[in-house]
């Protein structure tokens, strides 16, 4: 090899290697659950989470969820025994489309799960024409319900844009000006755009915005200083993962003076215990928190706790809450068309968030709480300080 | 400014010490190791398992760089060990061994320590912030330029003023010729393996504080390690470093100059690099 092609050599391998950066991950093992008791007619359910890549904790939290209903229900829905198969969604649609496809090829029949919004919406069309019902338990792509929704497609989870919008009007009452800083990517977009709209709509003034690089920034001090000359007395953020940890702790070590707003990923589950006393103090919105005073989630948290020995995160109820919803829809259901049928009816959700219902876009018409971070008995916890209005 | 400027150095000294060790196996002894970014990981969670996330003293932070570098040299002489077989199979061989033993090194360690971000604290003693050019910067952010200056002055005392930095360019020169002189060039390789890759670990836990450990990271260090390789110039302990300031600037100035474009500002600059000096800025005239 001559010197010259060497580096050239190496250069491509650099940009190859970038571009796979975000892939990896495969397909996980069958792995049936619950009770395989003789029943008439079981069901079988598909789990499509993480459980490789980045999102795989946000995956564990979802499994999780989801079995501790099955648990309590004896491992049956709609009063029907209930075969689980996990397949791994992996970190993107590369891994992610063709997990669903191979669900949809076993024929289940219903699929629950899909953290990642560029998945769900690549699946919409698979699991419309195969007439099989997705719950989608996290991806919050605008898109996925509302105006182009599927027949087959649910949501029990939460849209970036309404999580963000629903801080906006709060925002504008404390802060004059806000600078707006999120991942380059469709969710961090969608939420900044939500925050603008909702808090310029209650009078506030955007001071500027800025979009990092998703998946590939470790180093947030150049963004952050746009903050600081900005003049803006509040920040706006979207970070999820370990950008949600690494932007919390460099915002606090370089010492920033403005008041950090964020939607309530940046300090949920594991990434809030990372984060930790960096993360005190941020004020954020969401559809839950494990602190919520009511008697349906006191009694969740202690089911979760004694059964996974760690507090539930927003993730866990979200796949809770879709087995709930097909606890509710599947009794009796023959056929896809049938258990759409009984989606359609399923009226009052009874979720630890509060109770919600589906809305005309299949997606949750849910409350959502502003949060500040606490110490509360040795531990950081999202503390619930009101329900937010106007989202 | 001024301080977007600092970072951009503290940011440049972590490359470097990625950069080097594959700058040197690859340049010196035409070993292409795409295991370094494991090492980088490794090193990190060395920093997490250490010194943890409770504000512990210099002296664990010390600790933790002497066991990372033990372990780190221990795993770079095992990796010249394994790839010693293969070595004159070009380089693809040498990239799928490397890039299998990476996925299996990172697998190990995302069981051992879960898939969670595990962030480190720095020592109490340096995570307070100093007042530079009326804003505020993390005084441990000012130790790793320190450590990471002095690290590149000593390497390249090493490599460029010492009998067995001579060694090691004579043996890339003319390894036959070397051995024939009775030197034992096998023990050479593998100490240069084991150098860089105790260098890697190394500035695995001294970027722990700023980066977290969490998987993922590996393999973002390796390709910022082999875009300042590229741009640098193989074999260089100078080219290393300059590289490695160039991309940290790039990542910080460049960004908060130009943000629209952040995603395209350190491939950029490695494209301008090669379109003007192909070799890179800095190449040394003795590789292989």
């Amino acid at each position: 090899m001559t010197r010259p092609q060497t580096p050239l050599a190496l250069a491509g391998l650099a940009a190859l290697l970038a571009l796979t950066a975000c892939g990896g991950g495969s397909l996980g093992s069958d792995e049936p659950a619950g009770s395989a008791a003789a029943d008439s007619s079981p069901v079988d359910i598909g789990l499509l989470v993480p459980t490789s890549g980045v999102y795989a904790p946000l995956g564990e939290d979802m499994a999780n969820g989801f079995r501790l209903y099955l648990t309590q229900k004896a491992g049956k829905l709609g009063g029907r025994t209930v075969n689980l198969q996990t397949v791994d969604e992996g970190e993107s649609p590369d891994t992610g489309v063709p997990g669903a496809q191979r669900l949809i090829q076993q024929e289940v029949d219903a699929v629950v799960g899909i953290v990642n919004s560029a998945t769900a919406l690549g699946v919409r069309d698979a699991f419309e024409e195969a007439q099989v019902p997705l719950i989608v338990a996290n991806a919050g792509a605008d898109a996925i319900t509302g105006e182009r929704r599927s027949d087959y497609v649910w949501r029990t989870s939460f849209s970036n844009g309404g999580v963000a919008s629903a801080l906006g009007p709060h925002a504008a009452e404390t802060c004059t000006s806000a600078f707006l800083m999120a991942s380059d990517y469709a969710a961090g977009k969608e939420a900044v755009a939500g925050f603008e709209r909702s808090f310029t709509g209650a009078g506030g003034k955007v001071a500027g915005k800025v979009l990092s690089p998703f998946g590939t920034t470790t180093n947030y001090q150049p963004f952050l200083a746009q903050a600081t000359s900005s003049g803006a007395d509040c920040v706006y953020s979207f970070f999820a993962g370990a950008e949600a940890v690494a932007f919390t702790r460099q915002y606090r070590e370089l010492g920033l003076k403005p008041t950090l707003l964020a939607s309530g990923f940046q300090t949920e589950g594991g990434v809030l215990t990372a984060a930790g006393q960096a993360a005190v103090g941020i004020e954020t919105s969401l559809h839950y928190s494990d602190q919520l005073d009511n008697p349906r989630n006191r009694e969740f948290v202690t089911a979760y706790r004694a059964a996974y020995n760690e507090p539930p995160t927003v993730y866990a109820v979200q796949a809770y809450d879709a087995a709930q919803v097909l606890d509710k829809a599947l009794a009796g259901a023959a056929d896809g068309p049938a258990v759409v049928k009984g989606l359609q009816q399923v009226g009052t959700v009874d979720s630890p968030r509060g109770s919600f219902t589906f809305d005309e876009g299949h997606g949750p018409k849910q409350a959502y709480y502003l949060r500040t971070v606490e110490q509360k008995d040795g531990a950081l916890v999202n503390a619930v300080r009101s329900e937010l209005t106007g989202s | 400014m001024l301080i977007t400027v600092i970072d951009g150095v503290a940011l440049g000294v972590l490359l470097f010490t990625i950069a080097l060790g594959l700058s040197l196996v690859f340049g010196v002894m035409d070993v292409l190791n795409l295991a370094h970014g494991v090492l980088f990981l490794g090193g990190t969670y060395v920093a997490v398992a250490v010194l943890g996330d409770g504000g512990g003293s210099i002296a664990t932070l010390v600790l933790a760089a002497l066991v990372a570098l033990v372990a780190g040299a221990l795993a770079g002489a095992g990796l010249s060990l394994v790839t010693r077989p293969i070595s004159a199979r070009g380089h693809l061989d040498q990239a799928l061994l490397t890039l299998g033993i990476a996925f299996v090194g990172a697998d190990l360690l995302s069981q051992a320590f879960g898939n969670e971000v595990r962030s480190v604290s720095p020592p109490a003693a340096l995570a307070s912030s100093v007042g530079i050019a009326g804003g505020s910067y993390p005084v441990y952010r000012l130790l790793v330029i320190v450590v990471g200056l002095l690290l590149a002055v000593a390497a390249w005392y090493v490599v460029e003023r010492t009998r067995v930095g001579a060694l090691v360019q004579a043996t890339v020169a003319d390894a036959p010729m070397v051995r024939a002189l009775g030197v034992n060039t096998t023990r050479l390789v593998t100490g240069v393996f084991a150098a860089g890759a105790a260098l890697a670990a190394f500035g695995g836990v001294l970027g722990a504080p700023i980066i977290s450990a969490s998987p993922g990271v590996d393999t973002r260090v390796l390709i910022l390690g082999l875009v300042v390789v590229v741009i640098g110039g193989l074999g260089s302990v100078s080219g290393a470093l300059v590289g490695a300031l160039l991309i940290g600037q790039a990542e910080t100035l460049g960004v908060s100059l130009l943000p629209t474009y952040a995603s395209f500002l350190t491939f950029g600059t490695m494209a301008l690099v090669l379109l003007l000096r192909p070799a890179g800025l800095l190449a040394s005239g003795r590789t292989a």
